[in-house]
């Protein structure tokens, strides 16, 4: 961990003369314009005496935007930006770049939020409206005269990665970056590799054996010298930020079955629902730790499928009701039957294919998870290997009928579609029903021909009840995130309202999470099949790729600063801190006397604030965000 | 004809989300990139969204970040205006040629300042808007567009001069050529895109002399606070519609147009208009005539679910007919595939097509690679290396193999970065491979020699 303290350059004198700012509002294309005065606001701040110039833009965040602000920059010798437009979160950082690629300190600027706090919030009052973005505006205004020129935190990037999860998605991530030259562990909790795949018979749309792809990725990692792979084994802790983690790998304890910690030796065996197995030429007690040095950490924990209530469609109560994957080992040569379809040892003729189990759940008509939420979501996957069991019956076995409840069919990939096609053609007879009147699954009395039957409001056909007598039931289950509470823990990751991982942005920025250095591949993000757990696996390890390839990352500067003269050592900062190694308090010598200070690892630090809060002299400043920068926006607000 | 060439170690092709996506990933790595798109503008089909479910981003709030920060990388290179005559293999790299249409604006003096566009006397219906807005016959093509510089469509101009006139720094040429440009790269990326198919495809959806019904793309653009009227109205007469309908799968997951498989993003893109219908006419009826609806991704069942408790009435029908009278209203014949199965003629004010999506460009014309039989480009291993083609050290990412949304785009066009920097390692690897066995049979020969 770098001991060394980093600050910015002291500021040159900016009080010697009155900082000039120029002050760029957008119209986003009416976005705000259509509620917001925009003319009226630059001609009203265009008053402020410290604002030099103020300008308006169709699109600020345009190429003609950007080029303005440059512009200016140069000709009118500004000392400060302020862009009010929409949130910073969407474009701050691109005008800081704007200044950047001028040559100009990204850190003299400043952003006013004038859509989603402004015309957004206000579009039924547009004179108020019009007032509370000069308000804004002149709050940013007054931060922006007291800013000073800022420099990122460099970081060193140690070149190696963590890949937490060992099925298709970590597999992929630890080969895209091992070839890039970087180094790679490879965490997985079971003693197999391989993951959900490994439980699968052949994949749609290739209808390649799972064990081929499999056996393929694993012996590519298994044979590379870049990557040390550890099965049986999980992360209990993790310090440090992007460019340098330390993360801490136990045994998993109480798994007799697990290799422990060690190289593992190069011998792949695939064992079919199990997964790849690799000998360990160094076995090891169990509670043994190792700690891993890394510069990004990329979590591929994968998926589990969502396991019916007992007494959902009958689950748990009748043998002959089981779960999609339970039929998959079922017809696999390497199944309990030799692949025959049979239950309860007589051969099946007619199987019911109930589809969004413990998917696309709805309030008030599913029962929730201990969490209290329903699994709202579609689990994308479900509908089309459903079919493609579907069509291996009818393939292998055509005297069984197969009935299918549905809710939407949505084989939407590549080739799925042709599933559906085929399924239809092959005599698959299709049922609708709507979550509120869900197909019921029934015993039938002793005379029956069937021991089930299934009966279903069916939607296609006037809303006619109809029955389905059948000898196997099977269950769609849906996907839901593997229980990684403690990983969740221990890299304070972010999870959406579905349980699973929460991506910085869903259309942007699909593989980065809101902490930095930690990325996301696979099925741990959301429900998704291998082809798309595989793309993103690789578009995450890009993302590794970038971070550790320079040797160095660069971080905000917007970190909690100490002024020794004002710190009297009480250490109440420290208390409140929440990020372990960002503070400390350290004896200094001060003309010749010995004294305690609180003292910042500016990497560490997340610049939150809360040591600024309770600090009770003024001691401490975030950088960017000092008290008195505040102090004056406050002032501006309320002068108005 | 000027010559110009270019080295580089990744040739991505299309600038659209998925391209620039690529390109940005690869020049954060460090390597040179040169990016070709035919337009005269990057953002692809992206940059002329109203907004993007699911989370209603407003698309160009999001999308002129991500060209702006393309254009100005200082590993790379954009060239507007260009197509791609051949992509060849040449040794251990790609030999491109490239052709540059005439801008009939030199590109390093026009500012952008639109001059010319104010004082040209021609109006023609602007593409960007689809069909439904004017433009000039010199225009900066949209205002964010990148680069910001004119073109002039030499087919609608009429060589009246008062461009070339007002123009403030010269910039006007009307005696541009083609120029030539050759690439040399260690890999290619093709993200070549997709199109809508075209809106009279189906002649039971294009009664003849129809004004009133819409291209998906285009109701994006009605919808675009920036868009050709400023609000949605109908073109034929600018009446405020009553009651708009979408017609599903009118040319996905159809055989007689050749088309069997899903357009992917038709449901989602459907839904999140007819919400922006709803908030931009409160009064208007909006229904969407569907096959399945096809909410799989990561929170679009909860954004589905949102529509219908906002209204949006989703009839499960297939639609055999669309009539528009000489009022142009419109008749919607339906089949209910649910309820009794009854046939209906519903009237409808407007009526949305959400056609399928075709390739944006057949690669076969200029690269060797392999298409599948839906024309999109052929993945070599598609299920756990997705970007690859048939040939080592061409990728391909985004929509040209195979419809996506945008989020699935960038996904892969990160994926086809990786496989590209990959590909491109495996090269130096290779080279200092060779170099170790050239120095190691000197090394022995010299050793020979000696004893
Ligand atoms: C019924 C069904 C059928 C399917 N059929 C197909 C198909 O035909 N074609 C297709 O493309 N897709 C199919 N899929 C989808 C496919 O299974 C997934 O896309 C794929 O398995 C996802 O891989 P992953 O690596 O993201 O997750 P996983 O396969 O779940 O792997 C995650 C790995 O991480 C490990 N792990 C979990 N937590 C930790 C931890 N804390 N520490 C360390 N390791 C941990 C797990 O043990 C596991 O090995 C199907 C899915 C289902 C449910
Ligand atoms: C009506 C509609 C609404 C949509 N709404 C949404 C939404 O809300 N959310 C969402 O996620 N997705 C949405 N989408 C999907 C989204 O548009 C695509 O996912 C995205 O645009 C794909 O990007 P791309 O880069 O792959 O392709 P494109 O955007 O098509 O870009 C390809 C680029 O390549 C260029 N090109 C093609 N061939 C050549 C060649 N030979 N030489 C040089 N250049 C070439 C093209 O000119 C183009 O600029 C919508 C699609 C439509 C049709």
């Amino acid at each position: 961990m770098p001991e060394e303290v980093q600050t910015n350059d002291q500021p040159e004198n900016r009080e010697a003369k009155e900082p000039q700012i120029g002050v760029y509002i957008c119209h986003c294309g009416g976005n705000i314009s259509d509620v917001v005065d925009v003319q009226t606001v630059a001609e009203e701040v265009k008053k402020i005496p410290a604002v030099k110039v103020a300008r308006t833009n169709m699109f600020m965040c345009s190429d003609p935007g950007q080029e303005m602000i440059l512009e200016d920059l140069e000709k009118e010798s500004l000392d400060g930006v302020v862009v009010a437009s929409c949130s910073p979160k969407l474009h701050e950082l691109t005008f800081r770049n704007a200044l950047k690629r001028g040559n100009h300190n990204p850190y003299l600027y400043e952003h006013a939020n004038i859509r989603e706090q402004v015309s957004w919030a206000h579009h039924g009052d547009p004179a108020g409206a019009t007032n509370k973005a000069i308000r804004l505006i002149a709050a940013a205004v007054a931060k922006a005269v007291r800013l000073e020129p800022l420099k990122p935190i460099r970081v060193e990037a140690f070149p190696h990665a963590v890949v937490i999860g060992g099925g298709v998605s970590g597999l992929t991530a630890a080969r895209k970056l091992s070839k890039q030259g970087l180094g790679v562990t490879l965490i997985e909790k079971s003693p197999y590799l391989g993951g959900q795949t490994a439980q699968l018979n052949q994949v749609y749309p290739t209808e390649e054996k799972a064990e081929d792809l499999l056996r393929m990725l694993v012996e590519e990692v298994v044979d590379d010298s870049n990557i040390k792979i550890y099965t049986g084994a999980e992360v209990v802790a993790a310090t440090g930020t992007i460019g340098d983690f330390v993360v801490r790998v136990r045994n998993v304890p109480g798994d007799t079955s697990a290799k422990g910690i060690g190289l593992i030796e190069k011998k792949v065996v695939f064992r079919p629902f199990q997964g790849c197995t690799v000998r360990s030429d160094r076995p090891c007690s169990p509670g043994d730790e190792l700690e891993v040095r890394c510069g990004v950490v990329i979590i591929a924990t994968g998926f589990k499928h969502y396991e019916p209530r007992s007494g959902e469609y009958s689950y748990g109560e009748s043998p002959r009701v089981i779960t999609l994957p339970d039929l998959i080992k079922l017809l696999s040569p390497d199944g309990p039957t030799g692949g025959r379809l049979e239950i309860q040892g007589h051969p099946v003729r007619d199987v019911a294919l109930i589809h969004c189990v413990g998917s696309r759940q709805v309030d008030g008509i599913h029962e929730p998870q201990p969490d209290g939420r329903v699994n709202s979501y579609c689990s994308r996957v479900c509908c089309t290997a459903t079919l493609q069991a579907a069509n291996e019956i009818k393939d292998r076995f055509p005297h069984v009928n197969v009935y299918e409840f549905y809710r939407d069919i949505r084989a939407y990939g590549r080739g799925h579609e042709d599933y559906y096609e085929k399924a239809s053609g092959k005599g698959v007879l299709f049922f609708r029903y709507t979550p509120d009147s869900p197909p019921l699954v029934e015993k039938t009395g002793p005379n029956a021909s069937r021991p089930l039957k299934v009966r279903v409001r069916d939607t296609l056909t006037f809303g006619e009840d109809l029955e389905a007598p059948v000898d196997l039931v099977v269950l769609s289950v849906g996907m839901m995130p593997n229980d990684i509470s403690d990983l969740v823990d221990v890299f304070k990751l972010p999870v959406g309202t579905d349980r699973f991982l929460q991506e910085v942005h869903p259309k942007l920025r699909p593989v980065e999470m809101a902490v930095n250095g930690l990325l996301l591949a696979g099925t741990s993000q959301g429900p998704r099949d291998i082809t798309e757990s595989c793309a993103s696996a690789a578009a995450a390890a890009s993302k590794a790729a970038i971070a550790l390839g320079k040797g160095y990352v660069e971080l905000e500067p917007f970190v909690a600063q100490v002024d020794p003269a004002r710190c009297d050592g009480c250490g109440l900062c420290l208390n409140e801190c929440s990020y372990e190694g960002a503070l400390r308090l350290t004896d200094i010598e001060i003309e010749g006397k010995v004294e305690r200070k609180a003292l910042v690892n500016a990497p560490l630090c997340m610049g939150c604030g809360s040591c600024a809060a309770v600090c009770p002299h003024r001691a401490i400043n975030v950088s960017g965000w000092t008290l008195d920068q505040f102090d004056s926006m406050v002032d501006a607000i309320a002068a108005q | 004809m000027n010559t110009q060439t270019i080295q580089c170690d990744a040739l991505v092709v299309g600038g659209g989300i998925g391209g620039l996506t690529s390109a940005l990933e690869l020049a954060d790595q460090g390597y040179q990139v040169a990016v070709v798109e035919r337009e005269a503008s990057i953002g692809g089909v992206m940059i002329a969204l109203s907004k993007v479910f699911p989370t209603l981003d407003c698309a160009s709030c999001i999308t002129t970040p991500r060209m702006a920060a393309a254009a100005h990388h200082p590993n790379i290179e954009i060239l507007t205006c260009t197509e791609v005559k051949s992509i060849t293999r040449d040794g251990r790299l790609f030999a491109a040629n490239l052709m540059k249409k005439p801008r009939y604006v030199d590109e390093k003096l026009c500012i952008g300042c639109r001059q010319c566009e104010y004082v040209c006397p021609v109006d023609v219906p602007h593409e960007f808007e689809g069909g439904l807005g004017a433009r000039k016959a010199i225009y900066v093509p949209f205002a964010t567009a990148i680069p910001q510089k004119a073109v002039l469509d030499a087919e609608n101009c009429m060589l009246c001069g008062s461009c070339e006139k007002v123009c403030p720094s010269q910039a006007v040429d009307y005696f541009q050529r083609p120029e030539e440009i050759k690439v040399q790269a260690k890999s290619v990326v093709l993200a070549t895109g997709f199109q809508l198919l075209p809106k009279d495809s189906k002649k039971e959806y294009s009664p003849p002399g129809s004004l009133n019904i819409l291209s998906a793309l285009q109701m994006e653009r009605l919808l675009s606070p920036h868009g050709p009227y400023g609000r949605v109205i109908r073109p034929s007469d600018g009446k405020v519609p009553d009651s708009i309908a979408y017609v599903q799968c009118a040319g996905s997951r159809d055989k007689s147009l050749g088309i069997p498989y899903c357009s992917r993003v038709c449901c989602m893109y459907a839904i999140k208009q007819a919400m922006l219908l709803s908030g931009a006419l409160p009064l208007a009826d909006v229904t969407i005539y569907y096959m399945d609806i096809r909410a799989f991704g990561k929170g679009y069942e909860e954004f589905y679910e949102n529509a219908k408790a906002m209204g949006i009435q989703f009839v499960k029908a297939k639609v055999a007919r669309i009539a528009e009278d000489e009022e142009h209203n419109l008749n919607v014949r339906v089949e209910l595939m649910e309820e009794d199965g009854r046939v209906e003629e519903r009237a409808h004010d407007l009526v949305v097509l959400s056609l399928g999506m075709v390739p944006g460009c057949n690669p076969e014309e200029f690269v060797p690679v392999m298409r599948d039989d839906d024309g999109f480009v052929k993945c070599a291993s598609p299920k756990t290396a997705p970007a690859l083609t048939d040939q080592p050290g061409i990728l391909v990412a985004g929509t040209a193999a195979g419809p996506k949304d945008i989020v699935d785009t960038i996904a892969k066009a990160g994926a086809a970065a990786m496989e590209a920097a990959n590909y491109m390692r495996g090269l130096e690897l290779d080279l200092s491979a060779v170099t170790e066995a050239v120095t190691g049979e000197e090394e022995r020969a010299a050793e020979r020699a000696a004893s």
